[in-house]
């Protein structure tokens, strides 16, 4: 291939990948114009959340115009000399994020942080985080594992920090700073192992090389291997800090008690989702297309991140019980829930296993995979209404009774009624109670659970837990209700009056909570989708 | 092009609905009770729904070449033929939203109505519940009224309502249980939802493709006049008022609904016109009932007369109808009996709506709603709907129902005539005309003057609107003060409601300057549409000497309506001021109310102009149902309903032509009453040449039982209240010592036994929920110290975390 | 002594460590910022060396770029936020951050 072939086909490949690259490049377009704002001075002209809005309002409808032709997008599309990968799990977390980016934008305007004068560094930060989360569900590559994850959380340690005068907030930022970076490091270190020894940093590829590196049946007396599981380790970590999985979730309550609600909100749903693509995407990598000598490895594997989601979610549920803030409240509820989804994720590293093992056939065993990835999926969506939900309610809260403590919600119902429903409505499908949203995203993952156990007994334990989690998680959750509907208001007290915008934005989000419950179409319509992408991973 | 016109009109329904939901949410969420934003909403609402409807009406008549206006022959010598050509075509249409350029030529289109589907709710079996639109050129014109009417209505109401405009509207009309008057915030954005939702629920009856929508319909209309008349919900008349209105509704409703089962019972379906399921497609009721002549298809079986039903299949051929053949061998039957039971039915429903005798007592109680309300109730909406059912409804009563109906409405309108005389509250004489008008139109649809009870019911919108805002403009001026007698010479003070007023005065009464001039008549539009009643009341009596009442009476009416309105006028607007303090405050309107009434002059004057020949005429006598225009001459003895020694069970119902003829005759009686009703009120109230008040004295005893309103209320509450007030006592006696007593025991032994059940449950189930909580709580506790803050443990805790778990891996890998 | 991969791994193992260690232990926020770059560099050591001994190849050496230049905006906004900390704390040791716990 002489040069000018080589840079013809670079030139056909860089065209070719930026058709399928539209909103990033556009969310890249409205962070530039933002900053161009500030410099010409414009920001005084035009409020910058109009132009934050009005691009992401165009990303999402490029995502959705992708979406519609989801059948179109068959095969996985490999973008820039295979960094990136276009299929439709990639665009369904696009339009996951964008749709979620849309809902953050207006949360911001209507509660006023921030303020016009920060705004357009606020968007510019808020955009360019998503941008990375949308690497990050599209990697390939480790290189763009590492980059989505730096760029995905770089800007979100400066917007914790953005509550500039204010003790905890720049104590929260330095923490989420040093501790993400460390995170960083660690897992920079394992990529550079993993990739070293695989002789490849492309996603794709890795099984292949496993298999040709790995010789007979895997053990951890072979240094290759137990130098390949140390990486894997190394780079989980980095996803773990990520998804503020238990023993990585530290930076979590501090972080979210000290940021503001909103971005508690953005940082606890969209990073949460970016990360789980991520995982899925590296987990599939690894149980590759021939997995049977690396079987033994990959069972234990799924049973460590099993174990993993399991301490999470008590974790998380029993420590979220003594809180009295509800910002602290609410992280500590998001690691739980962290611990459910990863359970989705362990049940279909069994399942996939179960293939291997005789337990399953092929196709059962890829269906019922695809089934937990579906899940998984719905629950992340669901998971998108309630947690923003909750969050904005105590954004909206806030801005009225200068409070976060929970004791100081007392008797709120008299004021805001139909914002304390919204929560109930929020809360409820947290504790995953029928018919709301919750209960289905809880269901299905408990399904593929159980599937799972028949793989491997663990898991059912790993289900008796998340069950019995479940049950520790209403008490919390309730408490707040009964300061909001039962205590009564102390006299004295600041008034809660609600705006109705607010109140219709929060009423939007618990409807969608509910009609992810009550209405069976949409549930089924929601959840088909779901399972429809997973199987895009899936192709063996 | 022909679809537009149900989209437009579904837009112009659906439009309010919308202003309904912003508003009354919209209103509840907003910080302030003085913004006028919701009202805006409403009127932009109403108003849009307007234009839409006026849009829809010219598309219309374009695609029928506007041939409801091109030369059509002089009232009287339609020849039948034309008729029947077109119902035929009406029977047989396949597909009803589709004009078939056909033949017959383009020039009757017009008379074809237009129906489907809009949206399917559900079916069962052959039960489709769906929402239908049925339109024709009267759902067309009701559409033009209700809208421009409701447009006029609530930019009136933007300047009426405005002292609702507050924080702490203070209700000097309603008090505390302290005695103290009632405060509360202002309600409204609360006032512009509700007529949002009323003119919503109005549309939608009107534009309703079946009879089940229908009812749907009528009964949010019967919601809505609800949340408005008591719309001082603190009032005791208010709620009281509203409370009247919704059951004496009931009370027709229930008749209503019995004719809407017998409906579904026989005939199978609740569509009005054609309509489709699955493959098939089938007749509407109209065109089940009536033959292409508009006749009955009445046969005796076996001793009772049967009506067949055309072009029905009964369920029992089902498979036959499936193989292709389309089975027309047995067609589905009604008794005659039961297709009366069905006519009454309907026609209690419209008794109740359109305040008939004897549910009328509501109608005058409703006033308790703000003005506005009542000028919407009385004139395009509520009772509107009434007659505009009987309207619709009009092939399924048989000739009997509609001798009923034309008695009731013959009773009603002396009856409310009567009562009018005497009131004194300037709101409730409107009230009573209104009742007294609508007797007019049920008569008028009674006896077979179909298209000239609609007209009136289409001009005397106009002017009752017209009237009851200039009343709310006077009580308005007056600060709330709405009897007459302290009122007077406020035409000085106020002079567009004055001369706005005078031109509903001079419609309603029908006075008219009798010659011509280029051709037209110089008449306001009352007179065109009472004469056509009058006239047709007249060609009846000729018909059926026998029931000369339902001619005399209306033409007696018609002097007393004149001098009750005039009498109104007199004493509101002429005269020397009876009470100083009220005439000195008075002032005139703001312009956002006058403007309405200007407005509503323009058309309460023109509407009907031509009269017979008028376009308005014209439109209504497009839809007019086959046969009417006919006429009849006897029913058959064997199918008579009413048994034959009676003596009177021949009904015939007059021709067009034979109304003609008799139309001058006719038209000079009315304006000879009307003029001599207008002049006896000008000589006792402006000339005074006897006063009033000795006049008075003389009939006492008619007075009172006048100024009692006939002792309905009374007799109501003897025959009904009260016996119902004795029953629910007794039963509540029953209710407390015996069944209660049982209860009592069965109570108090599972509360024995619950006590057993508690030291149970207390002992060791509450013991081990509470260990629970507790060893949970205080593990979630002790792990808070786990996050101990310090940055430089969280970092250690990362790489024993890394080494935790690959020591862990290193146990339970394999090897 | 022939230089093999070995050794370069063996380099990066000790970077990676004594940036943790630095991360774990500094109480100056400015030390902990430095333990990062140490471990970023550590990984970015084995990068070059893997592309030189392994077929990863110019992949190596372009995550390294990538790494570096990424650091080196990671820095920048930690500075900021260190500070930031420092304004509100007049102190930059991170014990004295607190006050978020439990």
């Amino acid at each position: 291939m002489s040069f000018s072939e080589l840079i013809q086909s670079l030139l056909d490949d860089t065209t070719r990948s930026l058709a399928h690259f539209g909103p990033e490049l556009w969310l890249c377009g409205t962070i530039l114009a933002l900053l161009l704002m500030r410099l010409f001075g414009w920001d005084r002209l035009v409020p910058p959340y109009i132009v934050a809005t009005a691009g992401t309002l165009v990303g999402f409808g490029i995502t959705y115009f992708d979406f519609l032709n989801l059948e179109a997008a068959g095969e996985a599309e490999h973008l820039f000399t295979g960094l990136l990968v276009y299929d439709r799990f990639t665009i369904f977390f696009r339009l996951f994020l964008t749709l979620f980016l849309v809902f953050v934008i207006a949360l911001t305007v209507l509660t006023g942080i921030p303020d016009r004068e920060d705004g357009p560094d606020f968007y510019t930060l808020l955009l360019g985080s998503v941008v990375g989360m949308m690497l990050m569900v599209s990697a390939n590559h480790l290189l763009i594992l590492f980059l989505g994850v730096e760029m995905a959380s770089v800007p979100s340690y400066a917007m914790v920090g953005f509550l500039k005068g204010r003790r905890l907030s720049s104590e929260a930022a330095l923490k989420f700073v040093v501790y993400g970076a460390g995170a960083a490091g660690v897992m920079l270190y394992g990529v550079s192992l993993l990739s070293g020894l695989l002789g490849t940093a492309n996603l794709p590829e890795m099984a292949a090389r496993l298999n040709l590196v790995v010789t007979g049946e895997a053990g951890m007396a072979d240094a290759t291997v137990r130098t390949i599981v140390l990486s894997l380790m190394l780079v989980f970590v980095g996803l773990a800090f990520k998804l503020s999985l238990v023993p990585f979730h530290f930076w979590c309550p501090d972080a979210f008690h000290g940021a503001s609600a909103e971005v508690a909100g953005f940082l606890s749903v969209a990073s949460k989702a970016a990360a789980f693509a991520l995982l899925v995407r590296l987990a599939i990598a690894f149980l590759g297309q021939d997995p049977v000598a690396w079987a033994g490895v990959n069972l234990s594997l799924g049973i460590a991140v099993g174990v993993v989601a399991a301490v999470t979610a008590t974790f998380g549920n029993l420590a979220a019980y003594a809180q009295s803030n509800m910002k602290r409240l609410l992280a500590y509820s998001t690691i739980a829930h962290a611990g459910y989804m990863l359970m989705a994720v362990a049940a279909m590293m069994i399942i996939r296993h179960g293939g291997a093992m005789a337990v399953f056939s092929e196709a059962e065993a890829r269906s019922e995979a695809q089934r937990a990835i579906g899940g998984l999926l719905f629950y992340l969506w669901v998971y998108l209404f309630m947690n923003l939900g909750a969050f904005a309610i105590v954004a909206m809260i806030r801005n009225r009774i200068f409070s976060e403590e929970i004791d100081d919600y007392a008797g709120l119902v008299n004021q805001c009624p139909w914002l304390c429903v919204c929560m109930l409505l929020c809360l409820f499908s947290l504790v995953g109670m029928p018919p709301l949203g919750g209960f289905f995203g809880k269901w299905y993952i408990f399904a593929s659970l159980f599937q799972a156990g028949k793989v491997h007994w663990s898991m059912w334990a790993v289900l008796g837990i998340a069950g019995l989690n479940t049950v520790f998680s209403l008490f919390y959750y309730v408490r707040v209700l009964k300061a909001m509907f039962i205590a009564p208001r102390p006299e004295g007290a600041r008034r809660a009056d609600i705006p109705w915008i607010e109140g219709a934005y929060a009423g939007i989000l618990s409807l969608s909570v509910l009609a992810l419950g009550c209405a069976p179409l949409l549930v089924n319509s929601v959840s088909r989708k779901a399972r429809e992408v997973a199987g895009v991973l899936l192709i063996p | 092009m022909l679809d537009w016109i149900w989209i437009l009109l579904t837009a112009a329904w659906l439009l309010p609905l919308l202003g309904f939901a912003v508003e009354v949410f919209g209103g509840y969420w907003q910080q302030s009770r003085r913004d006028r934003t919701p009202a805006l909403i409403a009127v932009a609402c109403i108003g849009a729904g307007f234009v839409l409807s006026v849009a829809a009406f010219i598309i219309w008549g374009s695609e029928t070449h506007w041939g409801v206006f091109a030369a059509e022959p002089e009232h009287g010598d339609v020849p039948a033929q034309q008729a029947v050509e077109d119902t035929t075509r009406e029977a047989a249409a396949e597909d009803a939203s589709e004009l078939q350029p056909a033949d017959a030529g383009q020039q009757h289109s017009y008379r074809k109505a237009i129906s489907g589907t809009i949206y399917t709710l559900a079916r069962f079996g052959d039960l489709k519940l769906s929402i239908d639109y049925y339109v024709d050129s009267l759902t067309l014109v009701m559409f033009m009224m209700v809208t421009l009417i409701a447009t006029c209505i609530h930019i009136f109401a933007l300047g009426y309502m405005s002292d609702e405009l507050t924080d702490e509207y203070v209700d000097h009309q309603a008090h505390t249980a302290g005695g103290d008057h009632v405060h509360r915030p202002g309600r409204y954005y609360l006032f512009f939802s509700y007529m949002s939702l009323f003119c919503f629920s109005m549309l939608g009856l009107v534009l309703a493709g079946n009879i089940f929508q229908v009812f749907i319909f009528w009964e949010l209309v019967g919601i809505c006049s609800y949340l408005l008349i008591g719309f001082y919900v603190e009032r005791h008349s208010a709620s009281t008022a509203a409370n009247k209105a919704f059951i004496m509704n009931r009370v027709g409703d229930f008749g209503f609904l019995i004719g809407l089962m017998v409906i579904w019972t026989y005939f199978g379906t609740f569509s009005l016109g054609p309509e489709t399921i699955g493959d098939e497609t089938r007749p509407g009721i109209f065109a089940m009932v009536r033959n292409a002549e508009g006749g009955l298809d009445i046969r005796n079986e076996s001793g009772s007369p049967v009506v067949h039903l055309n072009g029905s299949v009964a369920e029992a051929d089902d498979a036959g109808a499936a193989d292709g053949e389309a089975a027309v061998t047995a067609e589905r039957t009604i008794p005659y009996w039961l297709l009366v039971v069905a006519g009454l039915g309907v026609f209690a429903g419209c008794i109740g709506k359109s305040a008939q005798f004897p549910l009328q007592t509501w109608l005058p109680d409703a006033m308790e709603g703000p003005t506005p309300v009542s000028a919407l109730v009385h004139s395009a909406t509520m009772v509107a709907a009434g007659v505009y059912l009987a309207g619709r409804f009009y092939p399924v009563f048989t000739p009997d129902v509609l001798l009923v109906m034309s008695y009731v409405g013959c009773i009603t309108l002396f009856l409310a005539a009567t009562i009018a005389v005497v009131a004194t509250d300037i709101k409730r004489v409107l009230a009573y005309s209104t009742i007294s008008q609508l007797g007019y139109m049920m008569l008028g649809i009674g006896v077979a003057g179909w298209a000239a009870g609609l007209f009136h019911l289409i001009t005397h919108a106009f002017f009752k609107s017209l009237m009851f805002l200039c009343s709310g403009s006077v009580i308005i001026g007056c600060h709330h003060e709405q009897e007459m007698p302290r009122m007077g010479g406020l035409r000085r003070k106020m002079p567009i409601t004055a001369y706005t007023m005078l031109v509903g005065v001079i419609a309603i009464s029908g006075l008219a300057i009798p010659f011509t001039i280029l051709g037209m008549k110089l008449a306001f539009s009352g007179y065109h549409s009472k004469d056509a009643i009058v006239a047709t009341a007249l060609a009846f009596n000729y018909k059926n000497p026998v029931h000369f009442l339902l001619f005399l009476v209306p033409l007696v009416t018609a002097g007393i309506t004149a001098f009750y309105m005039f009498r109104l006028w007199f004493y509101t607007f002429c005269g020397e001021p009876r009470d100083r303090h009220i005439y000195d405050h008075a002032h005139e309107s703001p312009r956002v109310m006058t403007l309405p009434l200007i407005v509503l002059a323009v058309f309460a004057a023109g509407v009907a102009v031509g009269g017979e020949g008028g376009p308005l005429y014209r439109m209504l006598l497009a839809s007019e149902p086959a046969g009417v225009d006919v006429g009849s001459e006897a029913i058959d003895p064997t199918v008579a309903f009413i048994p034959e020694d009676v003596g009177y069970a021949l009904v015939g119902q007059p021709a067009r032509a034979e109304i003609h003829s008799v139309h001058a005759q006719a038209g000079a009686f009315a304006l000879i009453a009307a003029a001599a009703g207008a002049v006896l009120a000008f000589l006792l109230y402006v000339v005074r040449v006897v006063d009033p008040g000795e006049i008075k004295r003389q009939v006492g005893g008619l007075y009172r039982f006048l100024i009692e309103k006939w002792h309905f209320d009374t007799l109501y509450d003897v025959a009904f209240v009260r016996p119902v007030h004795r029953v629910a006592a007794a039963l509540a006696w029953f209710d407390r010592v015996v069944i209660d007593g049982i209860l009592h025991w069965f109570a108090n032994t599972s509360v024995r036994i619950a006590s057993w059940d508690r030291k149970v449950d207390e002992g060791l189930v509450d013991g081990l929920v509470n260990l629970v909580g507790n060893v949970t709580f205080r593990v979630g506790r002790s792990l808070r110290a786990v996050q101990t803050g310090q940055l430089r443990q969280y970092i250690m805790f990362i790489a024993l975390g890394v080494l935790s778990l690959f020591v862990l891996q290193f146990i339970f890998f394999p090897r | 002594m022939q230089i093999g991969l070995s050794e370069y791994l063996i380099v990066g193992a000790v970077l990676f460590v004594a940036g943790v260690v630095c991360m774990a232990t500094k109480r100056n926020g400015i030390g902990v910022l430095m333990g990062v770059e140490l471990v970023l560099n550590g990984a970015n050591v084995n990068f070059v060396a893997f592309a030189r001994y392994t077929p990863l190849g110019l992949d190596g050496q372009i995550i390294s770029l990538f790494v570096i230049v990424l650091a080196a905006a990671e820095a920048a906004v930690a500075l900021a936020i260190a500070l930031n900390f420092y304004n509100n704390h007049m102190t930059i040791d991170v014990d004295r951050g607190d006050q978020l716990k439990g």
